[in-house]
């Protein structure tokens, strides 16, 4: 199959006058993570929606497995894996009822049910649990067996919607982890995230969305570029100096952005050198400094300026 | 969650070999699996059980103490006794009342977020509904089943259609509570919302319970309530019931109890898979 697993084609989605959606075009390779990163209300959940038959787009078309997500929507079900962002389990069954259940909903006989069943119990560590109802698990086991369910049919395509909300560290970490495997299997993920560090971690590319349009992709390295710049960060001895500080750095040709609750004023430096050009700026202007320093941009930035500049346009 | 977890790689997704796609099972399999999987929710919280019976329980108990000597003049040409004449308007209310329960429950379901997982597997939405409405109607029949038993040992009910009468009524009331579950099933799957759906039935109910040959004859009922009671279809329901169970003579209220059952059921059942394959 040469086809990408994942392909999105002008999508469009509204409700009424609101625009979900719009214009949304991208593709996942095989084997690979696509890393949705967007605000709440961005169209993050929308799209996997779409792409899971859960809702039709209301233009354009997107292809999973091969298959039109409207057209052929049954086949498309038999392929995909879907972990939303509440974990759908049955509360009254156990865990090993969840996957029984979902095995022989997908067709597998009582044999081979139950067999996937103890066998994705034991991978993702809830063979204790099997047989309790999944009422009295905590939230990391919950969506472990969510997650666990999802995979019953061995899908070539998962979906993630925010898959660690709400969930501990280490909990996410272990969730980290299995995607991992899975991706080294050959899976295709789509996984949806408001968490940087989580894209950052698993996503061979990201998409960033923004009130349903696509603002930026890449991988996080070339959208890191993309922003440019290293950050250069003056915490000030005196608050009062905020104002003298930001005009003496603009005076320099800088753009120097205050953040007024830690004291501290931050400015995109274009290279090395021009550090020099703050430390001066802020010397001749008399300001004392407690702290200065140089950073690498962050996922975090790219996503609040993109995203932020997406919303001041629109 | 710790170590083991990055071990055995290749069984999540499974090898080559392993990793042929199952494409959905048969429409049969499908209700008997989903069926299996409402009553074991049940079965395992026994709680609704008891409560479901509990109303139906003291219902029967309240009007055959109060209205039993009160009405015997009144329903002395039906039967000799007033718990033959409640009954089987018990079956048929209690079996509404079940109706009713599927319809939240079906929106209870939906909050759980496994109706979600069922939409994207390859599956026939409509056997979810129809997997349901069976699993309901097993529980209604093995309430009635306790109800009968409860008001023949305790209350000396004995009607004169004895038991085959008794049976007949009993698969009355399962038809007619079936046919109303499909109707409830169509406005949760519309509605949505436990609160409405609730108020809805409430609306729906107690009106349709009381201005009806019920518990009272329609005699005994104020002129204006008389005429409601008339064209209440709850009032056909439970005289066809009645009919069966006191051996009366059976005219022609049974078949329309039947159509009228059959018909809601099939425009219910339009509407229910109507509704509920609209996205979430």
């Amino acid at each position: 199959m040469t086809r990408p697993p994942i392909e999105v084609e002008h999508v469009s989605k509204e409700f009424g006058k609101f625009r979900a959606l719009d214009d949304v075009s991208l593709q996942v390779p095989r084997g690979s993570v696509l890393g949705l990163l967007g605000h709440n209300g961005a169209g993050k959940t929308t799209l996997v929606n779409i792409l899971s038959t859960l809702s039709p787009p209301t233009r354009g078309t997107a292809r999973v497995a091969g298959h039109d997500v409207v057209r052929e929507s049954r086949s498309v079900c038999s392929r995909i894996g879907l972990t939303g962002q509440f974990a759908a389990v049955d509360e009254q069954l156990s865990g090993m009822d969840n996957l029984v259940l979902v095995a022989r909903l997908l067709g597998a006989g009582k044999r081979a049910a139950k067999n996937r069943a103890e066998e994705l119990l034991e991978l993702f560590e809830l063979t204790e649990a099997a047989k309790r109802p999944a009422r009295n698990y905590s939230g990391g086991m919950r969506r472990r067996l969510d997650l666990a369910a999802s995979l019953v049919g061995h899908p070539d395509v998962i979906f993630l919607d925010e898959p660690t909300t709400g969930l501990d560290p280490s909990s996410r970490m272990g969730l980290w982890r299995i995607v991992e495997n899975l991706v080294g299997d050959g899976t295709t993920v789509l996984l949806t995230t408001q968490y940087l560090d989580e894209a950052d971690r698993l996503a061979d590319s990201i998409t960033v969305l923004s009130s349903g349009q696509v603002v930026a992709s890449g991988t996080a390295e070339e959208l890191k570029a993309e922003v440019g710049q290293r950050t250069a960060t003056a915490t000030l001895a005196d608050p009062a100096d905020a104002e003298r500080a930001v005009n003496a750095l603009s005076a320099s040709g800088m753009s120097p952005v205050h953040d007024a609750e830690r004291h501290v004023i931050t400015t995109p430096v274009a290279a090395s050198h021009e550090l020099a050009v703050v430390v001066r700026a802020l010397d001749e202007a008399g300001i004392e400094v407690s702290g200065l320093g140089l950073g690498e941009p962050t996922l975090d930035d790219v996503y609040l300026t993109l995203a932020n500049s997406a919303h001041q346009a629109a | 969650m710790t170590t083991t977890l990055t071990a055995p790689r290749d069984r999540a997704g499974g090898t080559e070999h392993e990793r042929r796609h199952w494409h959905g099972a048969n429409v049969w399999t499908q209700i008997t699996v989903l069926t299996g999987r409402s009553l074991r929710a049940v079965l395992r919280d026994p709680r609704i059980v008891v409560f479901s019976l509990l109303q139906p329980l003291i219902m029967l108990t309240l009007f055959s103490q109060v209205f039993g000597k009160a009405l015997m003049g009144s329903i002395a040409s039906q039967t000799d006794s007033y718990i033959n004449y409640l009954m089987p308007a018990i079956l048929v209310t209690t079996g509404i009342g079940a109706s009713l329960q599927s319809g939240v429950g079906l929106i209870t379901d939906m909050k759980n977020g496994v109706l979600g997982r069922f939409r994207a597997l390859p599956i026939r939405l409509g056997t979810v509904l129809v997997a349901r409405s069976l699993a309901d109607l097993f529980r209604t029949a093995v309430q009635l089943v306790v109800l009968l038993l409860a008001a023949t040992v305790l209350f000396g009910f004995a009607p004169e259609g004895g038991l085959a009468g008794t049976v007949s009524a009993w698969l009355l009331a399962l038809l007619v509570s079936w046919s109303l579950t499909w109707v409830f099933l169509a406005i949760a799957s519309w509605v949505r919302k436990e609160e409405v759906m609730q108020s809805v039935g409430f609306l729906a109910m107690f009106p349709l319970m009381f201005a009806s040959s019920a518990f009272v004859p329609l005699d005994a009922l104020p002129g204006w309530l008389r005429i409601v009671a008339r064209v209440n279809p709850l009032t056909y329901a439970v005289d066809a019931s009645r009919d069966l169970c006191l051996a009366l003579p059976v005219g022609s209220g049974v078949w329309s109890a039947l159509g009228t059952s059959v018909l809601l059921l099939v425009i219910g059942a339009v509407f229910a898979v109507r509704g509920f394959r609209r996205p979430l």
